[in-house]
């Protein structure tokens, strides 16, 4: 019971680390939580289910398909939603409102257009391994492991290009870096179409593991939460934050209170942001990322 | 430039506003209004509008034979959501700025519930679907809810059929159950279950249960497979159903599953895949009724979408809605809630026999039809009622 415990606890955890890494890239530079993330998994859900269902594609082809889409439709949620903001110089605030407009916005066009049915993937992965007396689903191994390495290859990305310097530079001071003669918006961009890919991967993932439907996104609450939890802005805390999140809920639902499991996962949340109010790792404003 | 953007952006957003309420234009003529308060999207959407196209078809018919009281009947229809606070927002909409004479739906017991305050402050009838929960109808303090009335049977004569299927048919000794904490209807559901399974004789070996919109059960299920149940009871929406019942065998559990009547929705087979064969549910109404199966022949060459028990249900409750509103002579409120107490076999779509319980609100001799699923479909098992 333990172990099968823990193992769930780490795939849920994987999946909610996938979905941070966006809100935590977006955050540590542009300094505000993008809300409307959730809405962009959950059309990367849609680009992916299509891509099977209409041209038969692989799950692995498809994945790729719903990573470009996502970070389209996420470079595209910048230029309309958040653009003008910033060239106004507005307070963050105003950019998660308008994040969240922009979810409630994306989110209907689903329901006018796809409309409200539930979807489910084509069967993918689904045997999995028996250790002693658990069971450890095979889709579980892939997506840990490729989620692994796609935040690998971003921190990496981050530390050794030219690019991703920049893009930790941005998050020390866009203004600053703007003077400097990098071109802002097109860094944005880049910063963007990554969260977009994580969402698309995030959303294929969940897809598969779950359902697709236009409200799917609001699962991301969780994934925000383990964001905040590893301190917000920071990779590998969101990593972190998201599998502790994924442990903590399956541990109290087993041996506590399934019915309770949120009420113990926000209490910890808070107990933990009294100690350490930017979370595990957060650390001053002008080291995030 | 930045102006551009800006326009751009409002252009884009009037645009679609302009499109999405292009649809919707009101027609002030002399037409007896009905409010229909139905989950048009959201979890329970295949409910919803398979219940929509079912009414329209219904009103159709009743309007080609003259309507109700020499006029045509106007149906407004208007979307819960399946959400009991967006429930309230939508039926305050039809009692206060349309002034319908009467609402059909909700087909769920919370939103059902939440309608409840509305109606009874504006004097006006309501005839909720599929809201099988006992408070719909009835106060917590014995009384009744003297607007409320439904078509359905209830959870305690769901939940006692239930518990007495999975015991003497389907020979079930101990049992798991799962349920949703956030539902009216998942809630006591599993405890009107549990109840009579333990009358019966029976053992609950684990209950567990999660939050609506929760995705991963496999905390909940984990626990269940270490009870080594017989059949798990999964008293659910058929989404969150087919994600347990998919869990449930990833994870390696063997049990029978059983739900209840919000089973009868067809995805729940393609979301569930193999996971669900050999499952059973009960239900309140059969699509394989041979008194439906012209009207069901109807209802295919007009829509294309899946269709469910709500849509005869809904019909029920019109015919029921016409005949009352017919002896009353009248669309006032109070008249019609007295016709309405008083019907006795009436014939309905689904009973030659509808008759209704003045006291409690609910119809009486409803029996509950159960089915299974083999070979990707629903096959019709028996009607059951209970001992």
């Amino acid at each position: 019971m333990f172990l099968q415990t823990l193992i769930t606890g780490i795939a849920i955890g994987g999946i909610y680390a996938l979905m941070a890494v966006g809100y935590s890239l977006v955050f540590s530079i542009l300094n505000f939580s993008n809300f409307a993330h959730g809405v962009i998994i959950m059309l990367g859900a849609y680009i992916g289910f299509y891509a099977c269902e209409w041209f038969h594609a692989p799950v692995l082809v498809a994945m790729v398909g719903a990573m470009v889409g996502s970070a389209v439709i996420a470079v595209t949620v910048e230029k309309l939603a958040y653009r003008p903001l910033r060239l106004k110089r507005a307070v963050p605030l105003y950019f998660m409102i308008s994040a969240m407009g922009a979810a409630i916005f994306l989110e209907n066009l689903v329901y006018v257009t796809v409309g409200a049915h539930f979807f489910s993937y084509p069967a993918f992965l689904q045997q999995s391994v028996q250790i002693g007396q658990s069971n450890l689903g095979l889709l579980d191994i892939g997506a840990l492991s490729l989620s692994a390495v796609a935040i690998t290859c971003l921190t990496l990305f981050l530390s050794k290009a030219k690019l991703g310097i920049a893009i930790r530079a941005a998050a020390r001071d866009m203004t600053v870096l703007g003077t400097l003669g990098v071109n802002i918006d097109s860094l944005l961009m880049v910063v963007f179409s990554i969260a977009g890919l994580f969402a698309g991967m995030a959303g294929v993932f969940l897809g598969i593991k779950y359902l697709v439907y236009p409200t799917m996104g609001w699962i991301t609450n969780k994934a925000y939460i383990a964001a905040v939890i590893g301190g917000i802005g920071s990779l590998p805390g969101s990593v972190v934050g998201g599998i502790t999140l994924g442990i903590v809920e399956s541990f109290v639902s087993v041996y506590l209170t399934t019915a309770l499991r949120d009420v113990f996962s926000f209490t910890f949340l808070i107990v933990l942001l009294l100690f350490r109010p930017s979370g595990l790792f957060g650390k001053t404003l002008d080291e995030k990322v | 430039m930045k102006h551009k953007y800006q326009w751009g952006m409002a252009l884009f957003l009037l645009i679609s506003l302009i499109v999405a309420t292009g649809c919707q234009q009101g027609s002030e003529s002399k037409t007896i209004k009905i409010g229909h308060a139905v989950s048009l999207t959201g979890d329970n959407s295949v409910f919803g509008q398979s219940e929509a196209t079912g009414l329209k078809i219904g009103v159709e018919e009743l309007n080609k034979k003259g309507g109700i009281l020499g006029k045509q009947i106007e149906v407004v229809t208007v979307d819960t959501r399946n959400d009991p606070a967006e429930t309230v927002n939508a039926v305050r909409r039809l009692v206060d700025q349309e002034k319908v004479v009467a609402v059909l739906g909700p087909s769920s017991s919370g939103p059902a519930m939440s309608a409840t305050p509305i109606v009874t402050a504006g004097k006006i009838p309501l005839i909720a679907t599929a809201a099988s929960n006992p408070y719909v109808t009835a106060d917590k303090q014995g009384g009744i809810h003297k607007y409320v009335f439904r078509v359905c049977f209830i959870d305690t004569y769901q939940g006692l059929v239930d518990a007495e299927f999975a015991y003497d048919r389907l020979k079930a000794r101990k049992v798991a159950v799962l349920y949703d904490v956030g539902s009216d209807y998942s809630q006591w559901l599993a405890k009107y279950f549990e109840d009579a399974f333990i009358k019966k004789g029976g053992v609950v070996v684990a209950k567990e249960a999660y939050r609506t919109g929760e995705l991963d059960f496999r905390a909940p299920l984990g626990k269940i497979k270490g009870s080594n149940p017989d059949l798990l009871f999964l008293p659910l929406t058929q989404k969150d159903a087919a994600l347990a019942a998919k869990q449930s065998r990833d994870l390696g559990i063997k049990a029978i599953l059983m739900g209840g009547d919000n089973w009868a929705s067809p995805d729940i087979l393609t979301l569930a895949g193999p996971a669900i064969e050999g499952a059973y549910f009960s239900n309140s109404a059969s699509l394989d009724d041979p008194r439906v199966k012209d009207w069901i022949t109807a209802h295919e060459k007009q829509f294309s979408g899946p269709l469910v028990r709500n849509a005869l249900l809904v019909n029920d409750a019109l015919s029921w809605l016409a005949d009352a509103m017919k002896r009353a002579n009248s669309t006032d409120g109070d008249k019609i809630v007295a016709a309405l107490e008083a019907t006795k076999d009436l014939p309905v779509m689904t009973t030659d026999k509808f008759t209704i319980d003045p006291k409690t609100h609910d119809p009486l001799n409803r029996p509950a039809y159960f089915s299974k699923i083999q070979g990707g479909k629903f096959v019709f098992v028996e009607e059951y009622a209970a001992k």
